[in-house]
């Protein structure tokens, strides 16, 4: 079993969507079907094979294409894609996607299969004790209410116990359901009515969500998720210079991974690494520059900066004490 | 000079690449040191073509950096994923994919010689019955065909039954739509998406650490040896000092680390009886190799070190299974400030991120961190992310205790604290 395999290549997936089209085919649609789904300079390969008929897998028919095969072709599920099923069926996080009859009968169909992994040969060690309750019926409820919310563009009604304690009630439309790693947690990021025709973006943790209700009505407006998070994050960046040793610049380019950053060399073994960042990451990103000690120097932005200072000076004020 | 190839015959190298892109996104042509300049430049244009959206350049006094802008909090899918789409291919290859299992697709089984007739009259495609038999014991064995053997007659065949039930049951391409975000080899999740022309829409991953699918491929060899329950020869190159080293274990365990998506192999080791940790980022090469004894001491059953494993894993804080100053264990105990009520979600802090650590109230607004581990080194991270309340920090490793209150001090002179 294989990844790195041809059935798995960009190229077939292309061609695929090319032969099941019913319709014949120019050779322009052809074009821009490899410019849309292929790589920058897949048209440089494909398209001479199917113009010289290397790759005889149309009829030609003056300038039209007509494939050789059935519209309804199904590429069957290789051993390599059943045995990764198979191992699903044991995450905990699955009953959340499929009820107790469609894991039976999935179960079933790969009776004969090994999973690619079983749960007890990983350890994340340091994720968090408190993840989300999977099992929990409510919490399953609430879950697959709010995805198909999100699918639809549905709003929901929802009952939320805020981190403070605090009991919020409010019609949100479901963008995504994010994942943490980390903590082993889903959040909601909803878009929440701001008054004069505008959004806002909020994020709720699901497993504070006490009640939740698909309404009739549906967000019908155009949205861009990313513009809406990207207008969150703050004009300037927070300005790392990072000294490299005990294989710090390592360690900090792949820890800090998960952020949108760009990092250039100032000299030899100095580099410096713009994060950008919005305010529900600050603290997050704050405790991480910590952890690295003094090998990572903060030169900004100034707010960042001053946030740093004040938990160092508290940590001074209690070690003099 | 032959020409320029999108496609690629095989992945390491590309790997190695892809990873010095991703990781540090800075180095220019000059600073590449695997090979040519011209392997640098073809490596480069195919990153390019492959993953053009994400690719960014910066100009720069001695060239140009170019580097991979990849925000895992504003992306459906892990774009390197197709890096892993790219493995070349011959002519015969595509064309007998697609005839062979469209004339099979009704559930019809035929022989070699059959397909290779068919071939001929359905498509109007010659190829020799050699070529067609060796493709469908290929596909025989990725699963695309099954094979069935009655006296001397071998036949193959489809059974997309699996695939139809996918396609009735959209909860799971939700499923995988999530899982190959979230979970381990995403890339097969994906490629499951995009074989039933479904993407992801519902779901985004913090704390998703993209760079690491590299290493897939190498992951499913070495779980192939842990389900043999057998030995491994490793080769494993250092990311500090770049050299080559060979080193022989029981593997065991995959170890992963949430907040960096780094991933290690645990193994035991029999010369040095003791379960050590390697990255998988630096591991090139695993295979197979039986472990022998040298020195008559009997090498513990594989299930015997699971169990070991099992019991010393409660006493690792991260990967590491080895004291600072060899003693068995160190003890560490951290006195923490936590202003109450307003505060108490420090004390959850301590308790869900303390891996076993206990927590108590030592009074109003104090309260006691204490843990026993291998290696209070590996702590030191999380102990800093409480700078500003911690009111005391000892442990029986006293290099690690001073080494915290040295970098506390080295970090007030950096940012000019004093009272």
């Amino acid at each position: 079993m294989e990844i790195f395999s041809e059935i798995y290549n960009c190229y077939y997936q292309v061609l695929r969507h090319l032969l099941c089209r019913q319709d014949a085919l120019t050779i322009q649609d052809i074009r821009r079907q490899v410019c849309s789904e292929g790589f920058e300079e897949s048209m440089l390969s494909i398209i001479p094979k199917l113009e010289s008929g290397t790759w005889d897998l149309f009829e030609k028919d003056g300038s039209l294409y007509r494939s050789k095969i059935s519209s309804s072709f199904t590429t069957p599920v290789s051993k390599l894609e059943k045995s990764y099923l198979k191992a699903l069926l044991s995450d905990p996080r699955i009953g959340l996607f499929l009820s107790k009859e469609q894991s039976e009968e999935l179960n079933g169909m790969l009776a004969c299969v090994t999973p690619l992994w079983k749960q007890e040969q990983f350890c994340y060690y340091d994720q968090f004790s408190d993840g989300d309750p999977y099992n929990d019926e409510k919490y399953r409820y609430n879950f697959r209410t709010l995805l198909y919310a999100q699918k639809n563009c549905k709003y929901v009604d929802i009952d939320y116990t805020s981190p403070k304690g605090n009991r919020v009630h409010h019609y949100y439309v479901p963008a995504r359901l994010e994942y943490s790693v980390k903590n082993d947690k889903f959040r909601l990021l909803a878009l929440k009515d701001a008054g004069h025709g505008r959004i806002k973006l909020e994020t709720l943790n699901i497993s504070r969500i006490q009640t939740c209700n698909i309404t009739e009505k549906t967000y019908s407006k155009d949205y861009n998720l990313n513009s809406l998070i990207r207008n969150s994050y703050y004009k300037e960046p927070v300005k790392l210079l990072i000294k490299n040793k005990r294989n710090t610049l390592e360690r900090a380019m792949l820890h800090f991974a998960n952020y949108e950053k760009n990092t250039t060399k100032i000299d030899s073994d100095t580099y410096e690494c713009l994060i950008y960042y919005n305010k529900s990451m600050e603290t997050e990103l704050l405790v991480e520059v910590l952890s690295f000690g003094p090998t990572l120097a903060v030169k900004g932005n100034e707010q960042f900066l001053r946030k740093l200072k004040e938990r160092l000076k508290r940590q001074y004020d209690i070690s003099m004490r | 000079m032959s020409a320029f190839k999108e496609l690629v015959k095989s992945f390491p190298k590309t790997r190695e690449y892809i990873r010095d892109f991703f990781v540090y996104g800075f180095k220019t042509r000059d600073e590449f040191q695997y090979k040519s300049l011209r392997t640098y430049d073809n490596e480069r244009r195919r990153l390019e073509s492959w993953l053009s959206p994400y690719v960014r350049k910066d100009h720069v006094s001695n060239g140009y950096n170019i580097s991979l802008a990849i925000d895992s909090n504003l992306l459906d899918t892990n774009p390197l994923f197709r890096v892993w789409k790219t493995k070349s291919f011959t002519d015969n290859d595509i064309i007998l994919h697609f005839l062979i299992l469209d004339l099979l697709q009704d559930g019809t089984k035929l022989t070699a010689e059959e397909i290779t007739d068919s071939l001929m009259a359905k498509y109007n495609t010659i190829f020799d019955t050699q070529t067609v038999r060796r493709k469908c014991n290929a596909y025989e064995k990725t699963g695309l065909l099954n094979r069935k053997k009655t006296g001397k007659t071998v036949v193959f065949f489809i059974d997309n039954a699996l695939a139809f039930w996918i396609r009735a049951n959209s909860s799971i391409l939700d499923a995988l739509a999530f899982y190959q975000m979230a979970g381990n080899f995403g890339i097969i999740g994906n490629s499951f998406l995009e074989q039933f022309d479904f993407s992801n829409k519902s779901f985004r991953v913090k704390h998703s650490f993209f760079v690491h699918t590299l290493e897939d491929a190498l992951l499913l060899t070495i779980l192939d040896i842990i389900n043999k329950k057998t030995g491994a020869k490793l080769e494993i190159k250092s990311t500090k000092t770049g050299r080559t080293r060979a080193i022989t274990c029981i593997p065991l365990q995959i170890f992963t680390s949430t907040r960096s998506g780094r991933r290690f192999l645990c193994g035991y080791i029999n010369k040095t009886r003791r379960f050590t940790c390697f990255r998988l980022d630096a591991i090139k090469k695993a295979v197979p190799e039986e472990i022998k004894s040298n020195d008559g001491y009997n090498i513990p059953g594989y299930d015997e070190l699971i169990k070991k494993l099992d019991k010393n894993r409660q006493q690792a804080w991260g990967v590491s299974f080895q004291s600072t100053e060899n003693h068995h264990t160190e003890r560490l105990k951290m006195e923490v400030h936590v202003i109450e009520p307003d505060e108490n979600y420090i004390v959850g802090r301590l308790k869900r991120e303390g891996r076993g650590g206990t927590v108590t109230k030592k009074e109003q607004n104090i309260y006691i961190y204490e843990t026993e581990v291998f290696d209070c080194n590996e702590m030191l991270p999380w102990i800093r992310t409480f700078t500003g309340r911690i009111i005391s920090l000892e442990c029986t490793a006293k290099s690690v205790e001073r080494r915290f209150y040295r970098d506390l001090q080295e970090m007030y002179y950096m940012y000019q604290i004093c009272g």
